[in-house]
């Protein structure tokens, strides 16, 4: 038995679960302790003992159906060769029923578990054998595949890969134009509130940490006296004064016109979900005008907003996009009344349609901004094409970024998020942050695509006109 | 020697209709002596099971409420440092007495620090929930409610504890448990709970009941309730539970309807009985709406 559960543990593992040797002894044990009465029961133990996430349970209800499966040989008095062949053609048979088995998540009439006096390794290592007795059979290619699910010899999940399987990887670029389905689907939202999750739990620590430095400061007498009045005064517990805490705040201004649809569904999922979670964020949408949507974005749930914002009931969606124009009255309206000094983000394309750029409006918000940065979903040898002013406002920019992913787009905001909080930090901290930062190694892949410059981006206000 | 079919009879006893993955659970957790830690969506009868369990079993129930900010003070175990005070104030005069008879300060800082454990034992530990339920007499019942509103410092705190039911302090030692409690986990996911934790516990995810179920459970509360109007419900229920809501009816609001429903006397479900009865079930405006619309449409 606990060959079997070994080998169902490694099965598990192959398909993406993470099983723990405890784990697989607990199964042991269950299964020792409740008997295997029924397929059932057995599957019931196993799931209890060896998953440990609601999300893994689906895989593992497939990875069960596919695994016991193959164990059907009832005789174990059976010649090994005759029990090779029936392996064979169960797998096969199997092979072609595996497109049927992916979404079943039910019972199946299989067989209850089978002790391993049925096969034994030895008779795997025959099996596998096989394939090289005859390479050019048709058949060769599918035995190959069952195989490599049966030898059981998994490579330990590496984490990346399991980051890239899901579905966070979800493409901006995907072009959505032939169906223009503007609402989220269940499972982007819960890759997004994924992503956030993830980016909470790491920014989590640092924040912490910066939040108590902050709050030191001088004793409170009188709270402290309050505090240990019981303890006949003596200061047993100490009272001190908090300081101000900043909360960080940002400005978002989201283009929302046809070009970059794509990537602003998912900067607006992701401030919707980001919202009121640690920071204080306005956002704005704009294509030829801009409308503030901050309350909306904490008050109507992410798919109401989307459709309203789709039919063009905020802004009109049918006018070409005017940066320009809407840094202008962005200018008028709003920036007067920013409090603060925020971190603004501008998600868009910088395609201006040869209107007026009026780039010296970037100049003033430069000013009220605590940090500048542009995410354009556009290449960076697209720049200076056409009617694309990015080189034009990205000069006023701490940063541009080019996002393309959903994880993009939550690294870049994190690195912000990071960035702000820096600059609240205690003068110690942020030495040692600093250092931290370049200590940093980046490589290759890292989310700094700043077309060719090479250079690691580090927060300075003094680099902010040589990207 | 419990089965789980002797699970199921016992949780129906203490008024808990139990599925066979919960049965299994409970049985499991009960002989392997491992902590449950039960996710769902609220509502489904988490902590209901916990408090089931704990009539049935007839295990004392001692629950510790997480919240953000919990600490070990608040989990396990503190000194009671007002006591200690106050004792040493009362007793100044035989400490007076006592130390009176050495010769110098070393030796009376000896003499004092060789009493030390006095200060430091037992009589002035206030045992908070994690601490008390190891060291009950009987076999308790440890409810750890809503683990994903602590702080993950909290979770690794709780590590030792679940795994070799102990708990360390510093001046004491480890204390280990008297009787290994039955350790029941609950949480919403609102926050992923590490995966360290989850490896100590049997996982257990208690979904939205099957009709039967469901059924079953409000003639267990609600015996006076007749079973057709009982089906009918639970079936409008199953039905709003799809409509995408933003907080979708759980168990305990079918439980609340039928208490409603019960007091009202109807013997039939109607769209105006929906209408006057809905904020018992929808619980956001926009809800309200379309749990409305869901009953003029399916009941009239």
């Amino acid at each position: 038995m606990e060959r079997i559960v070994a080998r169902f543990v490694a099965a598990l593992r192959e398909s993406g679960i993470r099983v723990s040797p405890g784990e697989s002894l607990d199964a042991v044990q269950a299964l020792a302790l409740a008997g295997m009465e029924g397929r059932r029961s057995s599957r019931q133990l196993l799931r209890l003992t060896l998953v440990k996430n609601v999300n893994d349970i689906p895989t593992f209800d497939v990875a069960f159906n596919r695994f016991f499966n193959r164990f059907q040989f009832n005789d174990p008095e059976i010649d090994i060769s005759g029990l090779m062949d029936a392996a064979i053609v169960n797998m096969e048979g199997e092979f072609l029923n595996l497109d049927q088995l992916q979404g079943d998540d039910h019972d199946e009439p299989g067989p209850l578990l089978k002790l391993d006096s049925d096969i034994n390794p030895e008779d795997l290592q025959e099996l596998k054998s096989l394939t090289e007795i005859d390479p050019d059979d048709s058949d060769g290619n599918e035995t190959v595949v069952q195989i490599k699910g049966y030898r059981g010899k998994a490579k330990a999940p590496r984490p990346t890969r399991r980051y890239t399987q899901n579905p966070l990887t979800i493409e901006l670029n995907k072009s959505n134009s032939a169906v223009r389905d503007i609402t989220f689907s269940p499972e982007e939202q819960a890759a997004m509130q994924d992503v956030v999750s993830r980016m909470m739990l790491r920014l989590r620590k640092d924040m912490r940490r910066m939040k108590n430095d902050q709050s030191r400061g001088k004793l409170h007498v009188i709270k402290t006296i309050q505090k240990n009045y019981r303890h006949d005064m003596v200061p047993f517990q100490v009272a001190l004064r908090r300081k101000r805490r900043e909360k960080p705040r940002l400005v978002v201004l989201c283009d929302v016109s046809f070009s970059v649809s794509h990537a602003s569904r998912f900067m607006l999922l992701l401030l919707h979900t980001l919202h009121n979670q640690l920071l204080e964020v306005r956002s704005f949408i704009f294509n030829r005008e801009v409308a503030e949507i901050t309350e909306m974005l904490s008050n109507m749930p992410v798919n109401d907003l989307m459709e309203t914002i789709d039919e063009g009931d905020i802004v009109d969606l049918d006018e070409n996009s005017s940066f320009g124009q809407v840094f202008l009255s962005f200018k008028k309206k709003y920036l007067e009344n920013l409090r603060g000094r925020p971190a603004f983000i501008i998600l868009g394309d910088a395609r201006n349609n040869y209107g007026e750029a009026n780039d010296w409006v970037l100049d003033e918000i430069r000013e009220k901004a605590r940090y500048m940065l542009w995410l354009t979903p556009e290449e960076r040898d697209t720049w200076s094409r056409g009617d694309c002013l990015m080189e034009t406002y990205g000069s006023y920019c701490d940063k541009v970024e080019v996002v393309k992913t959903v994880e993009d787009l939550s690294l870049v905001v994190e690195d912000l998020l990071r960035d702000i909080y820096a600059d609240n930090a205690h003068p110690l901290d942020k030495k040692r942050l600093r250092e931290a930062k370049a200590a940093e190694v980046y490589d290759s892949k890292d989310y700094y695509t700043r077309g060719g410059s090479g250079e690691p981006a580090a927060f300075d206000p003094s680099g902010r006109s040589h990207w | 020697m419990i089965t789980e079919q002797g699970v199921k009879d016992f949780l129906h006893t203490g008024g808990y209709i139990a599925d066979d993955a919960i049965a299994t659970a409970v049985f499991l957790a009960l002989r392997m002596e491992k902590p449950i830690l039960i996710e769902g969506p609220p509502g489904v009868g988490k902590t209901g099971l916990a408090k089931a369990l704990s009539t049935a079993l007839d295990f004392p129930l001692v629950r510790l409420q997480c919240y953000e900010g919990i600490d070990e003070g608040k989990a396990l175990y503190d000194w009671e440092y007002g006591k200690q005070l106050l004792y040493t104030q009362l007793l100044r005069t035989q400490l007076d007495s006592y130390l009176s008879v050495s010769a110098d300060l070393r030796e009376a800082v000896e003499r004092l620090s060789a009493e030390e454990s006095l200060f430091f034992s037992k009589n002035f530990l206030v045992q908070r929930p994690i601490l008390r339920s190891f060291l009950s007499e009987k076999r308790s019942l440890l409810l750890i409610d809503e683990i994903d509103r602590s702080d993950d410092e909290f979770e690794a705190l709780l590590l030792e504890c679940l795994s070799d039911f102990q708990v360390s302090i510093p001046e004491l030692g480890v204390i280990e448990a008297k009787r290994k409690p039955l350790v029941i986990l609950t949480s919403n996911g609102t926050r992923m709970i590490s995966d360290a934790l989850r490896r100590r516990c049997l996982y257990l995810y208690i979904g939205y009941p099957e009709l039967e179920r469901e059924v079953a459970i409000v003639r267990v509360k609600f015996p006076d309730l007749c079973e057709t109007l009982a089906r009918q419900m639970v079936d409008f229920l199953r039905k709003a539970r799809e409509l995408n809501l933003r907080k979708a009816p759980s168990v305990s609001e079918t439980l609340d309807w039928a208490q409603v429903l019960s007091i009202l006397k109807a013997t039939k479900l109607t769209p105006e009985m929906v209408a006057n009865t809905v904020g018992v079930i929808a619980k956001h405006q926009t809800d309200l709406q379309k749990v409305t619309e869901l009953a003029v449409q399916e009941l009239s």
